[in-house]
């Protein structure tokens, strides 16, 4: 060993951790030039998603120092320890070469049973480390767990089905009555207030998750689960279903939209207000006459479809039970499309409902503003199944409608589009 | 074969051995042990492990081509490759096979092979019925994967979770597979770990105490013992989806009060100790494997073996960490929070033991070794990843995403599956009686250590940047397009790894034709599967050996002297067993499992299709368990040998041992009455063993 063996390991040692530095480089300035990350658990938005990686990042902070210390360990007991090369006799008794598979019998180290005090530090030593981390764990486990928001503030009930979300507004924070509004897709929420959440599910297990906002809580079925979601920032952020809930799993999106306060307030009175029946003559008629023969089994649209809100609500409750088929889970329990023109998606939120959504129209405008995105949107109504795997004959998901001619999707298109 | 009239059980001088016919119509043994048959009715623990590895190759390729699919159909954004549906089956099926088909095999194909040969026993205890765990698991593997051509494969993930598994929410039969499949395979692992315990409880060589015993012995034993424990509560979740699915109950339906939660806990509290199951195989492995090519002994044994009895014990109390998110009150959350992050200790202890094994030693970079260190570096990751998630809060925002998926793959692949697949170059000489080429082994570990890192290593990012799992697509806008496409790309240099592996079998095994033999001992191991020839010979040892301490055949080839040099005292040639023994009873071969076995994927199947199928198929159970119980003890043919005994019974006392007694084997030996601890192949379950006791009392 000696001087040589080190002199040789250290040269080899470095310029492996060079190459290693570099691929490293390399890796992080690859991320660095990515797309953005709508998903990014890291750039956190609100204090929820703050208190979560103010707690990770410490963590995973130790583990990387554990990491180094272990692989560098590893790297430097195998370079340091590693027996001397036997050529000659690896060659004579066919091994590979390089001698790996044979030992001399001069090549007996000290006979090293153990070294108790040594195991016990490192028995306590990690169990010291991760009793201090518990501490932190603990806390932030508590805080998180904590409702600042009064009684009677906004509180949301949160339902997950195959393959979307919908969102109960209770404006004044009681989830025993009716809610005030209906919405899917889009969870409509105001700045820098938190907003306790209902969560639950008409069928299987789905997870609610705006990864910018906060972590995820499951939607289980025949349970409500209370969380919190609150943001810093106004924006959309987007979110997504994880918990594993059959076909179109990866087509369940949903996005968080912030409005300042003012805005907010905006946004509920308009949806406050149901949709006018059009009269013979109005523009969209037509449409609305093809929506009340086709799509009225389950959509709503409040004031049209002559469905009262309380009854088809007292509906939607009834789980559909695991073994009958036949209590079809879609009557009344499709996305309600009372304000759909006002929504930026459709289907689960993996459609924009406008072309021009990346030009940024404040939220309130996009119904004005928005160049329809017609080429998805009739697709959907014409067949569907096609654009979003779904078991429309088992009742789960929208199904085709062979029957519509392309006037009748023009015209159902244009009534849509007068819900705003 | 050397197979003789000399039953197991000792009798005193004179006393005869009376045998009932063993003419009993059809109720006669198979022979022989060249040709298919000898394999499909063997009851010899080597051939059976030897299969079992095998099969759970077989599998692996499966499953791998499955993995391939999923990345295929992930590498860009909005992928074809496979549709919704078949995207959920084959990830479905993915972890199912690899869990249940690969990674339990791989280690049962070790505990069959070497745990009998490192406590110095000539078989388990319970021949036939290992025999039946093999083809118990061959039969559940095959009709889980007949469903990909019966309707389509399960679709409810691996774990299953209620009520997506039911009848409404995956009406093709492919969960009934699921269900039904993982019930056969369920059975043959709990007859299994009942046999494995039962051997290393009862059937050590004289002075093989437990604490001499090797560390993947230990390991073994620990992993029955929650085989034995997980095994009922899976059992009991299979069938309540069972009902569910076949015969209208409401176990899982909401609609008539069910909570769904049930099945996540019955699940988890056996898949977490499953966790343990698939990895604690491969850490007895690397615990053999690190000091024989550190040429020094395990450092810290008894913590070593404590760790992992603590491993085993605590996995019973981290299960509700996989639901963390599911809606339990935060006081649970909590306690299973703690009791997660405190696992890692035990776990970090072994970690640094094998680190402090190769301290001060003299490592050799054999193929093995490779894997060993390789899979102490990756598990590291895994483990490290673990605790980052045992923190509950972090885990609301890590669990179902990549981040996950990363990490169990750095546990599994790169804890379990490298450390078995150290095992299989370690061991290889000893199975087949040639090593497998070290510079292609080599290659082949760089390549798939490289490819592994490539596949997983970005899901770490994926997963922080909110990439859920099970998702068959993804936006494209969702910035997962470069580091998927960089997993995709390495699960092609895993594939390459793992062709290069399958071709070294193949070179190797040409190339061993007409090779000088490899000699018992290739390594200058420790363990005492190293200290008889190679291939192990039928019936493992000539003799008895008689264990005085740990390590026994590394001491009797070396000696420590009072300044601490190692010098050599023997060769290995000299203290291994030439395998030249005659006159050792072994079991006869047995029809009986293989017919037992074969009635349960009918049984199975009729209870998807048809009930009449059942009956026909517990008719065959009993069938076969009639000839089982009715099958003479013996071969009548095979008493062709004398009875003759070994020359020398104080061969094996050990140099310079005195302790512990002489060998048993002859009958003038001071434990000749002494049935229990005798190197018995035949075992209780077995024919003769039984007789023997029965005649003798």
């Amino acid at each position: 060993m000696g001087a040589r063996t080190r002199g040789r390991l250290g040269g080899r040692f470095w310029r492996r951790l060079r190459l290693v530095l570099i691929a490293l480089g390399a890796a992080l300035a690859l991320t660095a030039c990515a797309d953005e990350h709508p998903l990014d658990t890291l750039t956190e938005a609100g204090p929820d998603a703050q208190e979560i990686n103010d707690l990770f990042f410490p963590v995973l902070g130790v583990a990387i120092v554990v990491f180094f210390l272990v692989q560098g360990a590893v790297i430097y007991l195998v370079l340091k320890y590693r027996a001397r090369r036997r050529d000659s006799a690896a060659a004579a008794t066919g091994g590979d070469g390089d001698g790996d598979d044979l030992y001399g019998d001069d090549e007996y180290p000290e006979q090293v049973h153990g070294n108790l005090r040594l195991e016990l530090a490192w028995t306590i030593i990690p169990t010291i480390l991760l009793a201090v981390i518990s501490v932190f764990a603990l806390i932030s486990l508590v805080e998180l767990n904590e409702v600042s928001a009064a009684e009677d503030d906004l509180r949301v009930t949160v339902v997950g089905q195959q393959w979307w979300w919908e969102f109960q507004y209770h404006l004044d924070g009681d989830t025993s009555t009716p809610p005030d509004i209906v919405t899917a897709n889009e969870l409509v929420m105001p700045v820098r207030q938190q907003v306790p959440l209902e969560i639950t599910s008409r069928d299987v297990i789905h997870s609610f998750w705006i990864p910018r906002l906060n972590g995820k809580k499951d939607a289980v079925p025949g349970r409500t689960h209370p969380w919190v979601i609150e943001a810093s920032e106004t924006g959309r952020y987007m979110g997504q279903c994880t918990e594993f809930c059959g076909l179109s799993h990866a087509y369940m999106r949903m996005y968080a939209v912030v409005l300042e306060p003012a805005e907010w307030e905006e946004w509920v009175q308009g949806q406050l207000v149901d949709a006018a029946p059009l009269e013979p003559g109005e523009p969209g008629y037509e449409g609305q006459e093809v929506f009340l023969a086709n799509c009225a089994n389950c959509h709503v649209v409040n004031g049209v479809t002559d469905v009262d809100l309380d009854d088809q609500l007292d509906g939607m409750d009834d789980y559909a039970g695991a073994n009958s088929i036949t209590s079809a889970l879609v009557a009344g329990a499709a996305p309600n499309l009372t304000h759909l023109a006002s929504r930026t998606t459709f289907a689960g939120s993996i459609f924009d409902l406008y072309e021009n959504r990346a030009e940024r129209i404040p939220y309130l405008e996009v119904a004005e503003r928005g160049d329809l995105n017609r080429g998805d949107l009739e697709a959907w109504i014409r067949n569907a199944p096609e654009r979003k795997a779904n078991d429309a004959d088992g009742a789960r998901g929208m199904t085709a409608f062979p029957g519509l001619t392309e006037g009748d999707i023009d015209a159902l298109v244009e009534y849509l589009m007068t819900l705003r | 074969m050397t197979t003789t009239s000399e039953p197991p059980l000792q009798l005193t001088a004179g006393e005869q051995l009376v045998r009932p016919s063993t003419s009993l119509g059809v109720f006669s043994r198979p022979r022989g042990d060249t040709g298919w048959k000898s394999w499909l009715f063997t009851v010899d623990h080597k051939r059976i492990g030897i299969m079992y590895g095998a099969a759970a190759l077989l599998f692996l390729v499966i499953g791998g081509i499955e993995a391939l699919l999923i990345r295929l159909q992930l590498a860009v954004p909005g992928g074809n490759v496979l549709s919704e549906d078949a995207y959920n089956q084959v990830f479905t099926m993915h972890g199912v096979t690899m869990v249940f088909l690969v990674i339990m095999p791989m280690a049962a194909a070790f505990a069959n092979y070497l745990l009998p040969l490192q406590i110095g026993a000539r078989d388990v205890a319970f021949p036939r019925l290992n025999a039946f765990s093999l083809w118990a698991f061959l039969a559940g593997g095959i009709f889980l994967n007949t469903s990909w051509f019966l309707g389509g494969a399960p679709d409810g993930g691996w774990f299953g979770y209620a009520p997506n598994s039911g009848l409404v929410y995956s009406p093709s039969n492919g969960m009934d597979f699921y269900a039904l499949g993982l019930q056969i395979a369920g059975i043959a692992s709990l007859v299994s770990a009942i046999n494995l315990i039962t051997t290393v409880l009862n059937m050590r060589t004289p002075g093989m105490t437990l604490f001499r015993m090797p560390v993947l012995t230990w390991m073994l034993l620990v992993v029955q013992f929650l085989l034995l424990f997980a095994i009922p509560v899976i059992t009991v979740a299979l069938f309540l989806l069972s009902f569910d699915r076949l015969f209208d109950a409401n176990f899982f339906n909401v609609a008539a009060g069910a909570d769904p939660l049930l099945w996540q806990h019955l699940f988890w509290i056996f898949g977490h100790p499953e966790v343990y199951i698939l990895i604690l195989p491969a850490f007895g492995i690397m615990s053999e494997v690190i000091p024989v090519f550190s040429r020094k002994p395990i450092f810290g044994y008894p913590f070593m073996v404590f760790s992992g009895i603590a491993i085993g014990f605590m996995g019973w109390g981290v299960w509700a960490h996989h639901m963390f998110t599911s809606g339990m009150g935060p006081v649970s959350v909590a306690a299973f929070s703690l009791s997660t992050m405190f696992i890692a200790v035990p776990t970090g202890v072994k970690i640094l033991n094998w680190l402090a094994t190769m301290w001060g030693g003299r490592i050799r970079l054999t193929t093995a070794m490779l894997y060993s260190v390789g899979a102490v570096a990756m598990f590291t990751i895994g483990g490290l990843s673990g605790v980052t998630h045992a923190i509950a809060p972090a885990d609301t925002q890590q669990t179902d995403t990549y981040y996950i998926v990363a990490h169990f793959h750095y546990v599994i692949f790169g804890g379990s599956l490298m450390g078995m697949l150290s095992g299989i170059y370690f061991w290889w000489p000893k199975m087949f009686g040639h090593k497998l080429d070290e510079k292609l082994g080599k290659i082949g570990f760089w390549v798939l250590l490289i490819g592994f890192n490539l596949t997983f290593g970005p899901m770490h990012i994926l997963g922080l940047q909110g990439m859920s799992r099970r998702i068959h697509s993804y936006a494209a806008d969702s910035g997962f397009n470069l580091w998927n496409m960089f997993a995709t790309v390495g699960s092609f240099v895993i594939a390459v790894g793992v062709l290069l592996f399958f071709w070294n079998i193949g070179v190797s095994r040409r190339r061993a034709r007409g090779a000088p033999p490899v000699g018992p001992d290739p390594w200058d191991a420790r363990g005492l599967e190293w200290m008889t020839a190679s291939p192990t010979p039928t019936h493992n040892f000539d003799r008895d050996i008689t264990v005085t301490r740990q390590d026994e055949f590394w001491h009797r080839k070396w000696r420590i002297g009072e300044d601490g040099k190692v010098t050599r005292i023997a060769r290995s040639e000299d203290v291994a067993h030439d395998g030249s023994a005659t006159d050792v009873h072994l079991p006869s071969p047995s029809y009986w499992p293989v017919v037992v076995a074969l009635g349960l994927p009918l049984v199975a199947y009729g209870l998807i299709y048809n009930l009449w199928l059942t009956g026909l198929g517990a008719l065959v159970i009993l069938g076969g368990l009639y000839g089982w119980v009715f099958e003479p003890p013996d071969d009548p043919e095979a008493h062709a040998h004398d009875d003759h005994h070994d020359a020398d019974p104080s061969d094996d006392s050990g140099n310079g041992a005195s302790g512990g007694g002489t060998s048993t084997n002859g009958e003038g030996g001071p434990d000749s009455g002494d049935g229990t601890r005798q190197l018995t192949g035949a075992g209780v379950a077995g024919g003769p063993s039984a007789q023997a006791t029965e005649e003798q009392s």
